[in-house]
């Protein structure tokens, strides 16, 4: 610890926090409040400052039935309920596979890693190449054992369209495409984030005390009761800290979208139906005019799906996870 | 693919509920009276657990193997459909290995022209400008981002001053709010008042900061003892050089990993320059990427598009091939209770 | 029931090297004793220990449980109780999850679990803290939820890894006296390992003295400690430590330099002298001159701190009564008990006498 008078030390500190705290405050405490502000004015003109008036306009006009945001909230949830349970417990079976072989655990333990050194954008145009509605690699493995090829991305008139049973074709968004290029994004979004949980996961379980798994052999417990029973509480920790920072990332799913769909987020012949929270706050944000309290009023309300999530999972957490 | 997926799951369930009936043979002997010779058939016994053990090694690597199979299919779909010929592309069936290596797709897309537009009306990819560009704004915000977080990192860990613990907490607090709440503030303060759209500061000096790094750094700092100040201190070094010439070379690795990871987000950033940029010619590499062959062309480009996605994706995988203690470990730290 | 190690030998190899933990152990530890493994630490104690439970695989030789082989056989085939040594208790689960857990894997009915449960917290006295979880703990009460964890299972083996070596002097003393009323109470095979040559001693029915992998010595602790086969287990055994001196035989008699301080049958030759710290005793017909250097009053006791030219260290130590009247700083004789008193041979360092 630094030596010296109070009040030196208060200017030391000060003076080596300073290019930290200035961009802090420019970059990230004055936007935060700013953009509150931003949600409450009616028909904010960004470039004049002008404004209708003060309220929940905004907030009104983003529920409102007919509006582009409704789908991206319905969207967001359903990537946030179902990527997240699935690349978790897929994670959680890998890491628990890696950790129990020995011979080429670093080779898959690299081939593992892999994905999280990759261009979003880069990959995500892999993937719309190798779920492409003719002759994709996926429909090319799928033909190959005797199936029909599947209308991924859409724009295949031949091919099977999943989920016409449930799914009304005449439906504004959730139509069966919708289905098929969720799907595909599913995949790509699992894809993406195992590598992350993997390591983490991994990580936390070669710290785990091998005398727990000793104790359990001694006792003759099985595989499936030590994973639920030892391995599980004892990688709670981690898996909590997995789910709290995957919701707020499937939250904020964005760049994925556009990978995929490009910069409308569109799957084809619809338009905007694979749009997400982020999407729609970006979109309002670059809109210019007045609709920059849109993308303002979507942003708090991100905030708050955000705040309350988090805040369920740590209640949730201090009843379930052990230190 | 998902339904491999899935029939390996249920593959791996299955065999662990195999695993369970086993047990029985320890139920049966637990059973007879103390004293008794209580192990019968211990042959058997042996015999069996043998098989099972093979069994589970063979499932599991078979499950991590069409795993690890699905995690660099993209990578060798991308390479391999990089490598085809247009009409090797259009073929109904597709080919999983091209019949010859066509490298006219990398000819396209390596070669350096100065126009934009094709004459189809859609964005030129221009490789070595957008790489040029990201490697300039990677560069500075790297480089602004270790100054800012060095520092940072030492008021906290090391200065004993009023407010210290409040301003961390702050900062902290921050990690948990949606980067969009800012974004859209600091788009109107770059846009309006900076006059920031197609420059290069406006898409380094935002990102000059990181509470994550400086929360890293401060817990590695956290744990040089005491007595190293001290003794610099005796020796008569100023605190300045004390950071400098102790303090940093000790924190080293994990200084070298902050410079991996940032340049590997500058590498990626994709949101930000998009809205602070007009010209193409100002782009950062991924948004070129994206905005080159947004509209569908349907399949006539996808052999240039895959060769754009493996130039873009080069760097970044020979960077992994010869960091990949630094990355794996920085990244692991963070899952760890500090 | 019996247990038998034939041969046994574990060899730890890696790319680099090789190591013998364990070397040719031949023992076999009777029915319903209480059996104390003792040795420096890396002796291959605990290596032994984890083959007797099944955790590793012996390199060669064989394990026998009564009559049947079981030197393959897994761990939770075996029917031991296992205690580790910093317990391995389940940090999530409560004491009573803790000790019930080994019973619900053998899909015992749950009221006669619960009944068992309680049946062992009481014999091991953690009646009252069923419900408090490991870290609530102290660390005697955290080896009685182990040894619990163990004996619910109704083992017919019990085998204890340095038990007390995580506990305080205070309880360790009072945690090996309940140690050995569990065993007694229940009368199970008990192994057990230690580095603590007093805690073995002191509560073992029989001890095995072993050293890097080979059993050197197994017997009655009183019997070992009085006939010590070589110096290592002279050493070993007993505080304070043997003294150990070079001398000589000659004609017929034991000198330690040029003072004659017993009898030998031995032919002529140089000696290691190896003589416990009760083994002297002050007179003026001594055979052997010492120089007191310190005098530590220890009740009934006094621990005198001597020097000696033919010492193998600097000092040696021995206890006399308190009435002996002796003084910092003075020269003294002092006689040898010939019963206290071993010769070694100075190379193979095996007991001569």
């Amino acid at each position: 610890m630094v030596e010296g008078k109070k009040s030196v030390n208060f200017l030391r500190g000060i003076l080596y926090l300073s290019p930290a705290l200035i961009l802090m405050a420019i970059f990230t405490f004055y936007p935060l409040f700013n953009t509150f502000i931003i949600s409450f004015k009616e028909e904010y003109n960004y470039m004049t400052g002008k404004y209708a008036e003060w309220g929940f306009a905004n907030y009104a006009k983003l529920f409102a039935s007919g509006n582009i945001f409704r789908t991206c909230l319905v969207n967001t949830l359903v990537i946030v309920f179902v990527s997240v349970p699935l690349s978790i417990g897929l994670s959680l079976l890998i890491a628990v596979a890696l950790n129990s072989i020995k011979p080429l655990q670093k080779f898959f333990q690299t081939i593992f890693f892999l994905p999280y050194v990759t261009n979003t954008i880069a990959i995500g145009m892999v993937f719309s190449v190798i779920f492409e509605s003719h002759q994709g690699l996926a429909n090319a493995i799928i033909t190959e054992f005797g199936g029909n090829m599947i209308n991924w991305l859409g724009g295949n008139i031949q091919a099977t369209t999943i989920g016409k049973g449930f799914l009304d074709p005449n439906n504004a968004i959730f139509t069966p495409q919708w289905l098929t290029s969720m799907i595909v994004l599913m995949v790509y979004i699992i894809w993406n984030s195992l590598p992350f949980k993997i390591l983490i996961l991994l990580s936390a379980l070669q710290g785990i005390d091998r005398q727990y798994y000793q104790a359990a052999q001694v006792d003759g417990t099985s595989k499936l009761r030590i994973f639920s029973k030892i391995t599980v509480p004892l990688l709670s920790p981690q898996i909590f800290y997995l789910l709290i920072t995957s919701f707020i990332g499937a939250f904020k799913e964005y760049t994925s979208v556009v990978a995929i769909f490009g910069n409308n987020a569109q799957s084809v012949g619809q338009r905007n139906n694979m749009a997400t929270v982020v999407w729609y706050i970006y979109k309002k944000t670059k809109e210019g005019g007045t609709t920059m309290g849109y993308a303002a009023a979507g942003a708090v309300v991100l905030f708050v799906i955000i705040m309350f999530f988090t805040l369920i999972n740590s209640i949730i957490s201090k009843k379930r996870v052990h230190y | 693919m998902g339904i491999i997926i899935l029939l390996l799951f249920v593959a791996f369930v299955v065999c662990m509920l195999v695993l369970k009936k086993t047990n029985v043979a320890y139920e049966n002997f637990q059973r007879c009276k103390r004293g008794n010779v209580y192990i019968e058939n211990a042959d058997e016994l042996i015999r069996r657990e043998k098989i099972v053990k093979v069994v589970r090694y063979i499932i599991c690597y078979a499950f991590l193997a069409a795993l690890a199979l699905f995690m660099i299919l993209p990578f060798y779909w991308m390479i391999i459909t990089s490598l085809k010929t247009e009409v090797e592309i259009s073929l109904v069936k597709p080919t999983f290995f091209p019949k010859e290596f066509a490298w006219e797709n990398y000819k396209y897309i390596l070669n350096i022209k100065n126009y934009q537009i094709e004459t189809s009306g859609s964005i030129r990819f221009n490789l070595w400008r957008l790489m040029y560009n990201t490697l300039v704004v990677g560069f500075f915000s790297t480089l602004g981002t270790l100054v800012t977080t060095v520092m940072a990192a030492f008021a906290f860990s090391r200065i004993k001053f009023a407010g210290r613990e409040i301003i961390f907490t702050l900062f902290l607090a921050t990690m948990m709010i949606p980067g969009e709440m800012m974004v859209i503030s600091n788009y109107i303060t770059v846009v309006k008042y900076m006059r920031g759209i197609d420059t290069y500061w406006s898409m380094i000096v935002p990102f000059l900061i990181s509470v994550y790094y400086i929360y890293l750094l401060r817990q590695n700092f956290k744990q040089i003892p005491d007595e190293l100040y001290y003794a610099a201190k005796v020796d008569g070094t100023s605190n300045f050089k004390y950071l400098l010439k102790i303090m940093i070379p000790i924190a080293m690795p994990t200084l070298i990993t902050i410079t991996i990871l940032k340049l590997m987000g500058s590498w990626n950033a994709y949101v930000w320059p998009t809205m602070v940029t007009q010209s193409e010619d100002m782009r950062l590499i991924s948004n070129g990427l994206r905005n080159s062959f947004s509209d569908s062309e349907g399949r006539s480009t996808q052999g240039r598009q895959m060769a754009a996605a493996t130039a873009v994706l080069a760097p970044l995988l020979i960077m992994f091939i010869f960091l990949r203690r630094y990355i794996m470990r920085g990244v692991s730290r963070s899952g760890i209770k500090g | 029931m019996d247990i038998r190690l034939v041969n046994l030998t574990k060899i730890f190899a890696d790319k680099h090297s090789e190591v013998r933990a364990v070397d040719n152990l031949d023992i076999t530890i009777p029915s319903g004793k209480l059996i104390g493994l003792l040795g420096p630490s890396g002796c291959g104690k605990s290596t032994t220990l984890y083959m007797i439970a099944g955790l590793l695989e012996p390199t060669s030789g064989q394990i026998f449980f009564g009559d049947e082989d079981v030197t393959v056989l897994s761990a939770e085939k075996r029917g031991i109780g296992l205690v580790f040594q910093n317990y391995a208790l389940y940090p999530h689960m409560t004491v009573k999850q803790n000790i019930i857990f080994p019973l619900q894997n053998m899909h015992i009915s749950k009221t006669e679990a619960l009944a068992r449960t309680q049946k062992y917290a009481r014999l091991v006295g953690i009646e009252e803290l069923l419900d408090r979880k490991p870290k609530q703990l102290s660390g005697g009460q955290q080896q009685r939820v182990a040894i619990a964890r163990a004996l619910v299972k109704e083992p017919k083996v019990l085998l204890l890894d340095e038990p007390l070596s995580n506990l305080d002097a205070r309880l360790r003393l009072q945690t090996r006296e309940e140690i050995k009323r569990i065993q007694r109470e229940t009368g199970i095979t008990t192994v057990f390992v230690t580095h603590d040559q007093e805690e073995a001693m002191s509560i073992s029915d029989e001890i095995v003295v072993m050293k890097s992998g080979v059993e050197q010595q197994k017997g009655r602790p009183q019997n070992v400690y009085e006939n010590p086969i070589n110096q290592f287990v002279a050493k070993f055994l007993g505080t304070p430590p043997i003294n150990i001196f070079a001398g000589k035989v000659q004609d017929g008699g034991l000198y330690i330099g040029e003072e004659r301080i017993g009898d030998s049958n031995l032919e002529n030759q140089e000696v290691t002298v190896g003589i416990r710290p009760e083994g002297f005793e002050i007179s003026p017909e001594g055979t052997l001159t010492i120089n007191i250097q310190h005098i530590e009053h220890i009740g009934r006791d006094k621990s005198i701190v001597a020097t000696n030219p033919y010492t193998e260290k600097e000092t040696f130590r021995f206890i006399v009564d308190s009435d002996n009247n002796v003084f910092e700083n003075t020269n003294v004789k002092v006689l040898v008990k010939s019963n206290k008193c071993y010769v070694f041979d100075k190379l193979t360092e095996k007991r001569l006498q």
